[in-house]
């Protein structure tokens, strides 16, 4: 592909070149042309550096010489494809997803990304390809190592099954650190931060490598735990892979939107994510319920559910609901729609809404779940009767908790410049005095101890007590304070709801002439009869 | 009659850094297929409204228009129409000049046939195809400029936005520069480029705006300027004596200013024409001056320069 760049030349003169390489070549490019064109970039650099170079010299010196040693000393089978694990371990688990983060880390750094991001590429297109390009090395490195892992299944006594699972764990594993890598090098532009993150970058990788390459894997290796064939165990791994997909998918989202324009909209596809991440979540959580039939595990997985929500809510209400007038020209029109969609704009309000939405669905199947469990026999557990109680607290207090902390927000954003950080900081500081402050007072007129007849009006605001509460004896106890945390919840709620209406009325504008003209340029054939929204969004190019 | 509609318009353009107006309402108009020079000091305002213009930065008020497109409002097809050649720029390692311009050919979505043309193009009229596989890193400045000033046209834009393009060029790179900036607009490209040496520039541009200190101080094109800002021609006179006397009555002339004395020589600016000179002369001779030489000449473009901005550098 490369060698017929210097002299650009005309498909006819190509097709008249005989013999199959050339046609390779031709057809290699024509595939090319519709590869995303960072992959192509960054994979014919990354093809070319030193760093790679020696890489792969060393990566095949190593395998060879192990194979050598190994045999020659008559190691045992684990440990021999112990061995050919490192060699493939370092490259895959910290020399690609570092070299992934500094790719993009030096583009912001040198001012190259900006030339990029005025070109016809979108944010999206950018971090894939480099992910792309990652990809891509990992594939090298382990046709590079294969005939090793070929060598290993001639000998007795390891499993392939084991080997090839903790081989495409490792992918998985370099492919999430590739994407956090990314990440990390969208969150600032300033070279000396970017030095403090590329070393807390590294350690990260170093320490997850090492957490999985001493501790997992040899234990699998050596005591072949794996069941592979119990059905439950692929559907483990299902869940699993399912988990890191989803993750991938959101750092990568997450990553573009730190890098696109402020006037373009950067909410929508992570909330679109969000939505899949829950969905995934719930399917999970209530097939292992019907396996398992455990209750406890309906409680623990709305509890990770709740804080999922909360933290995604705390930065979707630290978002400014500036909708740039691209953006508005593509709104929603219809009713339906407008009602169904509008939590997907950009803005504090809608994403509080989302964010509460979300939450409550999760809560209720999870209580559905249990509800029907019970009446079919299966276990609750201890919790049974309160579960119900519970999850609807948990609710309302995150409900109020993420609302005031927006409109805290919303006020300091009247006099202050900020981005999400600040809006994170005031959450969870929210979270801890909404605990400390009660426990403080408390402790002032009666002691540092705490029991349960010592509940009272004073902790309403004390979400971690009251839940204890709820938890221990349901609400029926203390009907007062009770009533009086649902009541101030709602309360909480409408006051947010109403000031979300604001970001929410958010009207489609109308598209300029000039713009018009354009796109009839563009796409003729829309024009040819009067245009019907297509998608709620309805984007126009 | 309706007017054109200019390529490039910077509508009351505002940027505050702070405290700093980088860019202090700033209006001016290109039409289709003209060169604009944009000349200020270091510091100016002359990067900051050209990155406006790029859609890498945004206004703190005002607006500016591409070929009718707002840069706020939709800047994708503001980037559609435009090249972009910032003042510095980073490069990657390991790619050579083809790779790179290829790179951003499939960057702007060109493919096949279509991008192959681009880069012979490009490539040719930039001069770049004896150099297509010389990786960047070695590259003279001339031939990085061109490399850049390539890659801001692969996609064939109708406005082409240069910001220094000529700092730190050899004379020989610099006039070659010229050449290629007076092919664009001869191939109807409009033009938008950047300098803090007007004489540089002088002679491309059908128009040009001097910018100090984020205002736009003056506009036309350069005979304009000239005739606007220097309608005095500068005279050098030697006086073989008294020239203390000679300054003296010459400063109370109204016609008269900027006496400066320098040994023998005297020089002012006069306001008239040469007719008007003549008689100067002879009233200098009849007032007993001892006048050896007498000469005039028009101001040049830095004389005007220097007269319209005040000379703040930063
Ligand atoms: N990002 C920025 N933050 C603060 N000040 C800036 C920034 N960019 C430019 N400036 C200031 O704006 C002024 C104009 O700069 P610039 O547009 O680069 O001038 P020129 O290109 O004409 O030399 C300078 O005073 C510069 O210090
Ligand atoms: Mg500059």
């Amino acid at each position: 592909m490369t060698s017929d760049l210097s002299v650009p030349r005309d498909d006819a003169q190509a097709d008249a070149a005989t013999g199959v390489w050339s046609r390779m070549d031709l057809y290699l490019e024509r595939a090319g042309e519709w590869l995303n064109p960072i992959l192509v970039k960054e994979s014919r650099q990354a093809l070319k550096s030193k760093q790679f170079t020696i890489t792969f010299a060393l990566l095949l010196l190593c395998g060879w010489g192990w194979s050598f040693l190994g045999t020659m000393v008559g190691g045992r089978a684990v440990e021999i494809v112990y061995g050919y694990y490192w060699v493939l371990a370092i490259p895959l688990l910290v020399i690609v997803p570092f070299s992934a983060y500094r790719s993009l880390a030096a583009e912001r750094e040198d001012g190259t990304y900006e030339l990029l991001s005025i070109t016809g590429l979108n944010s999206r297109q950018i971090v894939t390809g480099k992910l792309g390009s990652a990809i891509l090395q990992m594939l090298v490195y382990y046709s590079a190592l294969s005939p090793c892992i070929a060598f290993t299944y001639l000998l007795r006594g390891v499993s392939i099954l084991s080997v090839l699972l903790i081989l495409f764990y490792t992918f998985v594993l370099s492919l999430s650190a590739s994407a956090v890598g990314l990440f990390a090098a969208t969150l600032t532009k300033h070279r000396n931060w970017q030095v403090l993150i590329s070393v807390v970058y590294l350690c990260a990788l170093l320490l997850v490598g090492w957490i999985w390459s001493e501790e997992l894997v040899w234990d699998l290796l050596r005591y072949e735990s794996i069941r592979f064939d119990n059905p439950e165990t692929w559907v483990a791994n299902l869940a699993i892979v399912s988990g890191f997909g989803a993750g991938i998918l959101m750092t990568i989202v997450a990553a573009a939107a730190n890098i696109t324009f402020a006037s373009d909209n950067r909410a929508t596809r992570l909330r679109i994510v969000m939505l899949l991440h829950q969905g995934l979540y719930v399917g999970w959580m209530i097939y292992w319920y019907v396996k398992e039939q455990h209750g406890e595990w309906l409680l623990v997985m709305s509890c990770f559910g709740a804080a999922y929500w909360t933290l995604t809510g705390a930065l979707m209400t630290g978002e400014t609901a500036e909708l740039s007038p691209r953006v508005k020209r593509s709104l929603p029109q219809s009713l339906l729609a407008r009602m169904l969609f509008t939590w997907f704009n950009p803005g504090a309000g809608t994403g509080y809404v989302f964010a509460v939405i979300n939450l409550g669905v999760l809560l209720a199947v999870g209580v559905i779940a249990g509800t029907v469990g019970k009446t079919l026999g299966r276990s609750m557990g201890y919790f049974a009767d309160h579960y119900a109680w519970f999850s609807l607290f948990l609710w309302m207090y995150i409900a109020a908790y993420l609302g005031v902390g927006r409109i805290i927000i919303a006020a300091l954003r009247r006099f202050l410049h900020f981005g999400l950080l600040l809006p994170v900081l005031i959450h969870i500081m929210l979270i801890v005095l909404g605990v400390a402050i009660p426990m403080i007072i408390h402790g002032w007129y009666y002691g540092f101890e705490f029991y349960e007849r010592d509940y009272s009006l004073l902790h309403a605001m004390n979400w971690a007590f009251s839940l204890g509460i709820i938890m221990d004896e349901g609400v029926e106890i203390y009907p007062f304070t009770f009533g009086v945390i649902a009541i101030g919840s709602v309360l909480i709620f409408v006051v947010n709801y109403f000031l979300a209406i604001r970001d929410v009325e958010q009207v489609r504008l109308a598209t300029p002439q000039r713009v018009q003209e354009d796109d009839r340029e563009i796409h003729p054939e829309r024009f040819l009869e009067p245009r019907k929204p297509k998608s709620p969004w309805d984007e126009d190019d | 009659m309706i007017r054109p509609q200019p390529m490039i318009e910077l509508r009351r353009l505002f940027r505050i850094f702070g405290d700093t107006r980088a860019v202090d309402d700033v209006s001016f108009e290109v039409n289709a297929g003209q060169v604009f020079g944009y000349i200020g000091p270091n510091g100016a305002g002359k990067t900051t409204s050209m990155r406006i213009l790029a859609t890498l930065d945004l206004p703190t008020f005002g607006d500016a228009f591409v070929d009718g497109f707002s840069v706020i409002n939709d800047p994708d097809r503001v980037r559609r129409r435009l090249g972009f050649m910032p003042d510095d720029f980073g490069t990657y390692p390991y790619v050579n000049c083809a790779e790179y311009l290829d790179f951003y050919a499939r960057a702007y979505g060109l493919v096949g046939r279509e991008r192959h043309r681009a880069l012979r193009h490009v490539m040719g009229f930039t001069g770049l195809d004896r150099m297509a596989e010389k990786p960047i890193r070695g590259l003279s400045k001339g031939m990085k400029q061109r490399l850049c000033l390539g890659r801001s046209m692969i996609h064939d834009p109708s406005v082409l936005i240069l910001d220094e393009p000529a700092a730190g060029l050899d004379p020989r790179a610099r006039i070659e520069l010229r050449v290629m900036i007076r092919e664009l607009a001869a191939g109807g490209k409009t033009v938008l480029v950047s300098s803090h040496i007007l004489t540089e520039l002088a002679e491309i541009c059908d128009q040009i705006g001097i910018i100090e200190q984020g205002r736009l101080l003056a506009t036309g094109s350069v005979a304009d300027i000239q005739k606007q800002f220097a309608p005095h021609r500068q005279i050098r006179a030697r006086v073989l004596d008294r020239v203390a006397d000679v300054a003296q009555w010459l400063s109370q002339r109204d016609d008269v200013s900027d006496v400066r004395v320098d040994g023998e020589l005297l020089r002012f600016s006069h306001e008239g024409n040469r007719l008007q000179e003549a008689a100067l002369l002879k009233e200098m001779v009849q007032a007993d001056f001892v006048v050896a030489e007498f000469a005039s000449h028009e101001k040049s473009l830095e004389d005007v320069f220097l007269h319209v901005t005040q000379g703040y550098v930063q």
